[in-house]
Formats: structure tokens, C-alpha cells, sequence
């Protein structure tokens, strides 16, 4: 944080210390617009999975590494009905990354037939350029998006396009040291939907608040307090003002030396449990839970994460 | 005899019948079998109260209780090692700690990578 300190006061006049002044035209450079729920989603939104899952990630290279992966498990069909229909399904992943500090390239390849790439490149010190694109066997559902990133002394603008004739440009900038805020516009071609959106986050050493208001109806608040260094406690309130539709809910992050512990309970009568335990080095034990009580829809899941 | 027979029959089952259908016996049997309702419904809703809680209990708290006393016997064991090889116990916790940093630090590098690609 920038701030100008002031001269040190002789102990005489100590009862008249002045506030740190702050420097408004040497602001930080702002999150993300993108991740501006980022301490938010990294507590209470961890993957979890059901069934058993292996992931095994070799490097050959300083740069290079080969990705193995291994999913058994049942999934969750979409049904219109009440009840979830799971059905077992089996695959397996195999996986590049190529990580250079400029330059870095993730692709992978899924037994079902799916392709997912992903770059991410700095075209010049401020302007980096981030690409998805994900192929898939049936008809009419891949999809691919660029964005295009400049990143200002203290403020950041982002564009974005996408298949499907998808537009999106979000611009955040930094108030103060602590506080920035930031809108977004975005207009899908394909279903003819415009939308726009303001968010703003404050943050702190201990916590960090953020609020996002989108026009398609979506209000989401969320509020981190890192209690201590090794604690974190986490809420996020969800409100959908068009079909009235709210979510709160409340978890715990615990990073401890030889595991990541992250707890979530939520309004829907939904709880959830995901540790991440280092048995040694390199190799790292997964326990995934997910109970929801209203659907009485239990998921368990277990797994082992191999290599660095 | 007959007529003894059935004036003393007639006696016993009016008394019966005034005991059995009184008021009194009427209003008796419907609160107990008010009380059996509500007795049911409170055990079924304490029984779904109590499952629901019991196994959020278990998903959320003893994971948890079980790291942290991993974490303490851990802690224990540095501190006894500290105190063993005679090392001040400022420097061990440091050369741990930053072991848990970089775990720490790692897990934010991966999760920071799989954000920023989204």
C-alpha cells in the first residue's frame, strides 16, 4: 500500500500523530473484475467431486509437465423431475502445461472426447491476452473466448469475445488503497441479452468485502474476515432479484501445516467438508463431502493428487 | 329370577354405559390420544432434528477437531525436539512455518492459475 509517512513526531507531541496520508496518484493496481469474489470463491467454493479421482502430474521439464488423471464416479444427469439420477462414468485425462513467465499453454484431452485449451500470454508489459476453448463430440456445444487484459498503474480493463457472437468489456479501477470499483457490459448475440454490472470490493489486511450487482438479475455479496493466519471464516450472500431466489451461506477455511481443511454450510440445507491432507512430499490426500439434507442427496469422494 | 337377572344386568351395564360414555371418560380418551399424536410427532421431528444435526456435526466438526489435534501433537513434538537438540525455539518454528507457507502459498499459486484461466 502507498502512503506517505510522516515525518517522526518528538515524543513531546506524541498526542497529536497524524493519519497516514494517502498518495491518490499512487494507488495499487486493482484485482480482476473477474476475481473479485476470489478469496470468497477459494473458501467456500472448493471442487468437489463424487467417486474416486487420481491425478498424477510429471514434470519433464522446468517448464514442461504431463498430466494423468483418472475419474471414476458417478455423475449427476440434469432431470426434470425431483429426484437426481446419477450414473456411473469412468475417464480419463491426459494433460499438458507449458508454463514460461510469458507464454503459458494447458491442454487436455478426456476419454469422452472432450478438448479443453487454455493460454494465457503477455503480449507486452500491460496488455495479456487469456484464450479458453473447450470441443466436444455432440453438436453445438463447444464454445471458445478470448480476452484481452491491460493492466494500468491503477486500474484495469479488460475485453472480452466469444463464440457465439459474445461481447463482454469490464473496466475496475482503484479508489483508494483500499477500496476499488469497477462495471462491467456485456451482450450475447446468440440469444439477444444484454447486460450490465457493477461491482466494487473493499479490502483490508483482516478482510475483505465485495459486492456485485449484474442486471440479469444477480445481486452477490461476499465477505472474508482472515481471523488469523491460519483461519479464515467466510460468507456469501446470493440473491436473485428477478426469480426471488436467495442463497446465504457461511464456511471456514483452515490452512494448516499438513492439510487445508474447508467447511460450508448453506441455506438450502446443503453442507459440505473438502481436506486436502499432505501425507508426504508431493503426494496429497483428497476427502470431498457434500450432504444435502432437502434433496437427501449424499456425495462422497476421495482421492490422491501425485507430483508437485 | 328373571326379572332379578335382568333388573341387576340392567344396573350393571347402565352403570358401565354411564361410566363409558360420561363426559369426563370422553374428553379423557381424546386427550390421550391428542397426547399420543403430538408424543409421535415430537419424537419423528427430534429424530430428523437429531439425524440432521448428528451428520452435519460429523461433516463439519470432526475433521476439523481431528487436524487440530494432529496440528497441537505436531507442535508438541517440534517443541520437544527443540528443547532436545537444544536449538533456540524461535529458529524451528520458522523452518516449519515456512514449510506451511509454501504449501500454503502453493495451494494459492495452483488455485490463482485455475482462477485466472477461467
Amino acid at each position: 500500500m502507498a502512503a506517505l509517512v510522516p515525518p517522526p513526531v518528538s515524543p513531546a507531541a506524541a498526542e497529536a500523530i497524524k493519519p497516514e496520508k494517502v498518495d491518490y496518484m499512487d494507488l495499487p493496481t486493482p484485482i480482476p473484475y473477474e476475481e473479485i469474489h476470489r478469496e470468497a470463491l477459494m473458501s467456500l467454493k472448493p471442487e468437489h467431486f463424487e467417486g474416486m479421482r487420481v491425478d498424477f502430474t510429471k514434470g519433464l521439464n522446468q517448464r514442461f509437465s504431463l498430466s494423468h488423471s483418472i475419474i471414476m464416479g458417478p455423475t449427476e444427469i440434469p432431470s426434470q423431475s425431483a429426484e437426481t439420477i446419477k450414473i456411473p462414468t469412468a475417464h480419463y485425462e491426459f494433460g499438458a502445461n507449458f508454463i514460461d513467465p510469458k507464454l503459458m499453454l494447458f491442454g487436455r484431452v478426456l476419454t469422452d472426447g472432450r478438448v479443453n485449451a487454455r493460454v494465457k500470454c503477455d503480449l507486452s508489459e500491460n496488455l495479456s491476452m487469456k484464450a479458453n476453448a473447450q470441443l466436444t463430440s455432440e453438436p453445438h456445444m463447444s464454445h471458445g473466448m478470448v480476452n484481452f487484459d491491460y493492466k494500468g498503474t491503477d486500474y484495469r480493463a479488460q475485453f472480452q469475445l466469444g463464440n457465439g457472437a459474445l461481447l463482454g468489456a469490464s473496466y475496475i479501477q482503484s479508489v483508494t488503497p483500499n477500496l476499488s470499483l469497477g462495471g462491467e457490459v456485456f451482450w450475447a448475440g446468440q440469444h439477444r441479452k444484454s447486460g450490465l454490472g457493477y461491482a466494487a470490493r473493499y479490502n483490508t489486511d483482516k478482510m475483505v468485502a465485495a459486492g456485485q450487482v449484474a442486471s440479469t438479475g444477480m445481486v452477490a455479496l461476499s465477505y472474508v474476515q482472515k481471523v488469523s493466519e491460519k483461519v479464515s471464516l467466510a460468507s456469501d450472500l446470493m440473491y436473485n432479484y428477478m426469480s426471488r431466489d436467495v442463497t446465504a451461506s457461511f464456511g471456514y477455511d483452515y490452512i494448516l501445516r499438513q492439510c487445508r481443511l474447508r467447511g460450508k454450510i448453506d441455506s438450502n440445507g446443503c453442507t459440505s467438508a473438502f481436506l486436502e491432507e499432505r501425507l508426504n512430499m508431493g503426494l496429497n490426500f483428497i476427502l470431498s463431502a457434500e450432504i444435502d439434507h432437502m434433496k437427501k442427496d449424499y456425495k462422497f469422494g476421495f482421492g490422491l493428487t501425485v507430483g508437485e | 329370577m328373571a326379572a332379578k337377572k335382568s333388573s341387576s344386568e340392567g344396573v350393571l351395564s347402565r352403570v358401565s354405559s354411564t361410566i363409558s360414555e360420561s363426559p369426563i371418560v370422553y374428553r379423557g380418551k381424546r386427550a390421550a390420544s391428542d397426547a399420543g399424536f403430538v408424543a409421535k410427532k415430537l419424537l419423528k421431528s427430534t429424530g430428523k432434528a437429531a439425524w440432521i444435526a448428528g451428520t452435519t456435526f460429523l461433516i463439519l466438526v470432526v475433521p476439523l477437531i481431528i487436524e487440530m489435534d494432529r496440528e497441537a501433537q505436531l507442535n508438541e513434538l517440534e517443541l520437544q525436539q527443540a528443547s532436545l537438540l537444544g536449538t533456540p525455539a524461535v529458529g524451528v518454528p520458522q523452518k516449519y512455518g515456512s514449510n506451511g507457507v509454501k504449501f500454503k502459498q502453493k495451494q494459492n499459486e495452483r488455485k490463482q492459475q485455475q482462477h485466472q484461466l477461467v
